[in-house]
């Protein structure tokens, strides 16, 4: 398996270089660029798995050239700013980008977010299922590329980074039992292990949170298995 | 303070206690001036009548035989003048003629009287003046004469006084009301100054007599520059702030490559906290250009959510509210006033209690914890900017001191409002209330 190509596009020298490094050591292909021009030769230079932009550079504007982008190529893009403001972070992922990250991060969080854009695969796999990343069961609506939860009501439902990231594995294997092994494995790829709170935890809270007026989430236990959501799951 | 309590009256009282005053001097002077005037009129006048009657009488008694004297005089007598022929030629009162206004006025009307030894004398008697006199006939004879003023005319009856009070009345009431009108703009000057700072600025209309609108023209200049003064502040703090960012995030990536592991726990916790307070910084300063919308949300959730957080943190943090409860809110802001509240629980105490709920037609938000509580005397004070409570503790202590400073803004944009009150058992009970939308 050749190792992913990542075209990283950052004018801050010394970050673009220590960002590079971290990138190579997690096992990818880097090719950083400080402007606008280099990032289209570099676009240009060969295959290109995921785009890793920051959104305040001199001349373009991350935003401008997101857009740009977007017209020529459907590559996966994850945002850097050094804003990271809710507009910011909504803007992004309107024009299209994968995921946002907000300076400063680490390198775990880094590679967390590269790792799950990438398995999310790229915009060809989902235009080709004609998905936009929305998912529905039982009234609730999951949009995957914004992490946002809507309740039947209408009403956004926050939840914590993991409980998102179980709701989504659920959501995976809907109607499927899933073990709580491989749940475990699942919620700590995405983030790293900052999150200790066993499974059972996570379920609990998810069940609180999802249910309505009485009536229970369709998130249902099998004993001495694990999990699985109790729902028909429609995708667009 | 001194010079607000001496105008307070206001400057409305002010020029109406002007246009009393005023009109006050003017009643007064027109009033003496007018008597005056007219019962210089008056005397006149009945000093010539009496001249006319004297002459008459005198011509009268002085053709009749003796004997039918007393008897003229008696029909010579009317309501008004009182004449006597005593036939007696003694001298009767008043013995000598004083020469005084009455008699100047009489012979001046009259002048054949001059040779008559004609004397008056002028004696008040309560409110009525009588004058008395006597004058010689050509037998030399006395003919006495009385004459009493008529009742003294002009005299302020009640009835008078109302009559000329009544307009002065209406002239102050419209005088005020002129006032009000003219001063409105000053106080929309007042009511705009006091939102300085507060809400975004309001230029008002210049309006008003000249006076007023280069007041309110210089005003509004004045807004301005000092709204521009506090944008450029503004935009700089920001800008350094996210300028800290690039750094911080070098920062990170190096701080991983420290083989040590417990130096690089301390610097990664450094460099955590820096970006706390980064962030801190940015949402006071309202970091977003344009504000968040009003979106949809389980509130009762979003406080749940921040409480997991917490413990997932490791924090003794606990839900207490209600299971759901949707309300459109500002979400980021709102759940960013949230965590303030639990994490400032947290840091003064070792656990928080959360809840949400409706609470007369209020959105309720509450937070304790079971930390020192805050004394009476400085719950308003932390509600300010960069206040943290304790100086000894300040430097376990993290953040800039923007915390609840962010929330109590954050209430009052919302038209809620955030309050502290130190639990019976201790620790300190925050409540964030909104509007329920």
């Amino acid at each position: 398996m050749t190792s992913p190509v990542i075209v990283l596009v950052e004018d801050d020298p010394a970050l673009r270089s220590l960002t590079t490094r971290a990138l190579q050591e997690n096992g990818y292909l880097v090719r950083p660029c400080a402007t606008a021009p280099e990032m289209w030769s570099a676009m240009e230079a060969g295959p290109v798995d995921l785009l890793l932009l920051d959104i305040m550079l001199p001349g373009t504007s991350g935003i401008d050239l997101c857009r740009a982008v977007r017209r020529e190529s459907d590559v996966p893009i994850i945002f850097i700013s050094a804003k990271g403001s809710e507009t910011d972070r909504v803007v992004g992922l309107e024009l299209g980008a994968d995921d946002y990250l907000a300076k400063p991060f680490g390198t775990r969080e880094l590679t967390a977010r590269i790792r799950a854009v990438l398995r999310r695969g790229g915009l060809e796999d989902r235009r080709a299922h004609r998905d936009k990343g929305l998912a529905e069961f039982d009234g609730f609506t999951v949009s995957l590329p914004r992490r946002e939860l809507t309740s039947p009501s209408g009403g956004t439902i926050d939840l914590t980074g993991a409980e998102f990231d179980l709701l989504a594995a659920l959501i995976d294997n809907a109607q499927r039992v899933i073990a709580r092994e491989r749940l475990i494995e699942l919620s700590r790829t995405r983030m790293g292990d900052s999150s200790d709170r066993s499974v059972d935890v996570l379920i609990s809270r998810l069940r609180r949170k999802l249910s309505r007026d009485g009536k229970e989430a369709p998130i249902i236990t099998v004993r001495g298995v694990g999990y699985m959501l109790n729902a028909t799951v429609t995708r667009r | 303070m001194r010079l607000f309590g001496r105008l307070s009256i206001g400057l409305l009282g002010r020029l109406s206690a002007i246009l009393l005053l005023t009109l006050a001097v003017e009643f007064i002077a027109s009033t003496v001036l007018y008597e005056k005037s007219s019962r210089a009129l008056i005397r006149e006048d009945e000093a010539r009548r009496l001249a006319e009657h004297l002459v008459i009488a005198r011509k009268l008694l002085s053709n009749e035989p003796i004997p039918g004297r007393p008897a003229l005089a008696a029909r010579l007598t009317t309501d008004r003048y009182d004449v006597h022929w005593a036939g007696s030629t003694t001298m009767p009162r008043p013995t000598r003629s004083q020469r005084d206004e009455a008699f100047r006025r009489v012979i001046n009307w009259e002048p054949s009287l001059t040779g008559s030894d004609l004397r008056v004398e002028t004696v008040a008697a309560g409110r009525r003046a009588q004058l008395f006199g006597a004058l010689r006939l050509s037998d030399q004879s006395w003919m006495r004469f009385r004459a009493s003023e008529p009742e003294t005319v002009g005299q302020p009856g009640w009835h008078r006084t109302l009559l000329v009070l009544l307009p002065a009345a209406v002239l102050l009431v419209i005088g005020a009301l002129l006032f009000r009108r003219t001063l409105r703009p000053i106080r929309m000057l007042a009511r705009a100054a006091d939102r300085i700072g507060r809400s975004s600025g309001l230029t008002l209309p210049e309006a008003g007599p000249t006076e007023v609108r280069h007041l309110i023209h210089a005003f509004n200049a004045m807004q301005h520059r000092i709204h521009q003064l506090i944008t450029a502040r503004t935009e700089a703090l920001a800008a350094v702030g996210h300028d800290l960012r690039t750094p911080l995030a070098r920062l990170q990536l190096r701080a991983e490559q420290i083989a040590e592991p417990k130096l690089r726990r301390a610097f990664e916790a450094d460099i955590t906290e820096m970006e706390s307070m980064v962030l801190s910084l940015l949402a006071f300063l309202g970091g977003d250009d344009d504000p968040e919308l009003p979106v949809r949300t389980d509130v009762a959730v979003m406080a749940a959510t921040v409480v997991d957080d917490a413990a997932d943190r490791g924090a003794d943090a606990v839900y207490v509210g209600d299971d759901h409860l949707e309300a459109e809110v500002r979400a980021v802001d709102l759940k960013r006033a949230i965590a303030n509240l639990v994490e400032n629980a947290l840091q003064y105490g070792t656990c928080a209690r959360v809840g949400a709920t409706v609470q007369d037609g209020m959105l309720l938000i509450w937070v304790e914890d079971d930390g020192p509580g805050i004394p009476d005397a400085r719950m308003e004070e932390v509600l300010h900017p960069f206040t943290r409570l304790d100086p000894a503790r300040s430097r376990n202590t993290n953040g800039l001191g923007l915390g609840l400073a962010i929330v109590s803004r954050l209430a009052e944009a919302e038209g809620g409002r955030l309050s502290l009150s130190n639990l019976a058992a201790g620790g300190l009970r925050a409540e964030l209330k909104l509007p329920l939308r």
